[in-house]
């Protein structure tokens, strides 16, 4: 294990030249034989603050992982705006089940329905209907963020890590993108029809979004969290036109990443991000997270200067069902094609095998190690 | 009746309709095939599908995103909803089949479920939807329940798709024969073939494209149904068999 990964973890995020490659990750990075071995299920590490640092510290005891992250699902934020969550809490013990939304601030539930409709019309009134909720609605930020929801939770998690794992270890926290997170909380598919029809209606809700997360971001930095990353997933081009996202996602995620000044960012987009990696390196973020969609090579030779991690593909063949062999080649494979960092492009499947990641650790110390 | 330009045109403003997701045109000319006595399935297959097989060569080569293709759906829908009650019952044009689709449990994305549960319906397909967030064992029992011909199953994240195996695996158990399909942006053909399922989109970006592609995969899955009900009816030789007719 390096003594210096957190040393490591930050000079790379601050474009300075570490010891070696660090091998971390901003997004979920637990595993089922982490939990199993603390003795928690899966659904009860997302609203316990105890449980929560134990389950993000445990990749980094087990594996000599380089970062602890929390939280581990996408609901935190809308859940603090308002938006119902279900917890999953009679699933198996083992069994993988994130936190899901049930009920957004605008979506199908918000919708009161007249009576004696065909099934034709009923579609086409509740989505006229969500249209003009959705249209017309004025988000609230709560009246005490810090309190609001599961983030007095992610907070006292953050202070559990600072002081146990005191500076072994980088500490991470993430939120979604201003995009991708009003997709949690307004039905997503109006709001992407609505993107393309009344761009300025999705921008005002947007500006409030980069208000709201700037807030929330800067309570998880107070309590520990050494690095920020920003998930904006729903703005990838696998979804959105690259005018779109220059348009309407760039602005606020400049917006976003300019007020976020005390610890570095990390943007990270995954999908297709080929057409606009370009216009990812104008975000004012650190660095740029890309997933295995994203051509690796072609990318670091239009952004000389810019910070790239990634880019293995953190679920499946061969990361969660491979051989040991097989995924040391997946990360020297990264490492060549010029990543900075070695880093999954999106949340590490909690079932990965413990002689998976142990090959993935080896595989840095193998490839990922500055000579002279 | 419309005569043959007539038809020709109209069945072109339901497609342009649809690809230029303009849906008082497609309204208008959807009013017109039924106005002018053209068959109504035509005016479907022929004019809104024939669109939206458009929309997916779009997608596909980046002119469309998942906005556009969106609105080209409703442009579709709306044009649907007027044609189908039109649609006369002929055992030789329709698809008798059914199926069971959701998003599996801990996945509310059904953007992409919900286009292909759109293009089953277009091609004649009765259609239970569980919606999403679906607990697996309402697949399988659905399924049982409805006696269905295809199993649909779609998870967009990588962190809900762990649950297709475990209803492949029980569907398989009840009836080694069903058809089983998934889809959604983590799946591709080896985990399809891993999993035992028999289908999904080719070389897929993600989900929509999936959604898009299976327009073709279900073509071929209807003339499969077509020929296999064809032969149950009427019989190997192509001859009426009065007993079952």
């Amino acid at each position: 294990m390096f003594i210096q990964s957190k040393d490591a973890v930050l000079k790379v995020l601050r474009g300075e030249k570490p010891d070696h490659v660090p091998n971390f990750s901003g997004m979920g990075s637990i595993t089922l034989s982490g939990i199993q071995q603390l003795g928690y299920r899966f659904n009860e590490i997302h609203g316990d603050a105890r449980k929560m640092a134990d389950a993000a510290a445990s990749t980094h005891r087990l594996f000599g992982f380089e970062s602890a992250v929390v939280p581990f699902d996408m609901g935190v934020v809308a859940e603090s705006l308002g938006a119902g969550m279900k917890y999953y809490e009679k699933a198996d013990q083992g069994q993988i089940i994130y936190l899901t939304m049930t009920r957004k601030l605008v979506d199908r539930s918000t919708v009161t329905m007249p009576e004696g409709l065909s099934e034709a019309d009923a579609k086409t009134f509740v989505m006229k209907e969500i249209e003009s909720q959705i249209t017309n609605y004025q988000l609230q930020k709560p009246a005490d963020v810090a309190q609001a929801g599961r983030i007095p939770i992610v907070l006292e998690a953050l202070r559990l890590l600072k002081r146990e794992l005191v500076e072994a270890v980088a500490i991470g926290s993430w939120t979604l993108g201003p995009f991708t997170e009003l997709g949690q909380i307004m039905d997503l598919e109006v709001l992407l029809k609505l993107s393309a029809k009344k761009p300025d209606v999705v921008n005002r809700h947007l500006q409030f979004m980069v208000e709201y997360l700037t807030e929330v971001i800067n309570l998880y930095i107070e309590a520990g969290a050494d690095f920020i990353t920003v998930r904006e997933m729903g703005a990838t081009a696998s979804i959105l036109s690259p005018r779109m996202f220059k348009s309407l996602v760039l602005p606020n995620l400049q917006a976003l990443f300019g007020r976020i000044k005390r610890v570095p960012t990390v943007l990270h987009i995954c999908g297709d991000t080929n057409p606009i990696i370009e216009l990812m390196a104008q975000s004012g973020a650190n660095a740029l997270s890309i997933d295995q969609m994203n051509r690796l090579n072609e990318s670091r030779a239009k952004l000389s200067n810019v910070i790239l991690l990634g880019n293995y593909k953190p679920f499946g063949a061969p990361f969660c069902e491979g051989r040991p062999e097989e995924v040391e080649e997946m990360i020297r494979q990264s490492i060549e094609q010029g990543a900075d960092g070695v880093w999954p492009g999106c949340d590490i499947w909690p079932v990965v095998p413990p002689e998976n990641m142990q090959a993935m650790m080896a595989a840095m110390r193998k490839y990922g190690v500055k000579s002279g | 009746m419309a005569t043959a330009e007539q038809q020709a045109d109209i069945l072109e403003r339901l497609k342009n309709g649809v690809i230029e997701y303009d849906e008082e045109s497609v309204v208008k000319a959807s009013h017109e095939a039924l106005e002018t006595g053209m068959d109504a399935y035509q005016a479907v297959m022929d004019g809104l599908a024939a669109g939206m097989d458009v929309v997916g060569v779009y997608f596909a080569n980046g002119e469309y995103f998942v906005p556009e293709v969106l609105m080209c759906a409703d442009a579709l829908y709306a044009g649907l909803h007027l044609l189908r009650p039109h649609i006369k019952m002929d055992p030789e044009k329709m698809i008798k089949g059914s199926v069971v689709i959701g998003t599996v449990e801990g996945d509310i994305h059904d953007i992409g479920k919900n286009l292909v549960k759109m293009m089953f319906e277009v091609a004649g397909f009765t259609v239970h939807d569980l919606g999403r967030d679906v607990p697996l064992d309402n697949f399988v029992e659905k399924y049982m329940e409805t006696d269905s011909d295809i199993i649909c199953m779609s998870a967009m994240m990588t962190t809900t798709m762990i649950g297709m195996p475990v209803v492949i695996e029980k569907v398989r158990a009840r009836n080694p024969r069903a058809r089983i399909m998934i889809g959604g942006a983590p799946i591709n053909e080896d985990i399809a073939q891993k999993w035992g399922a028999d289908g999904t989109g080719k070389d897929a970006p993600n989900a929509l494209q999936e959604a898009l592609n299976m327009i073709g995969v279900l073509r071929d899955l209807g003339d499969q149904f077509k020929a296999e009900r064809v032969q149950k009816e009427w019989g190997a030789d192509g001859l009426l068999d009065a007993t079952k007719a």
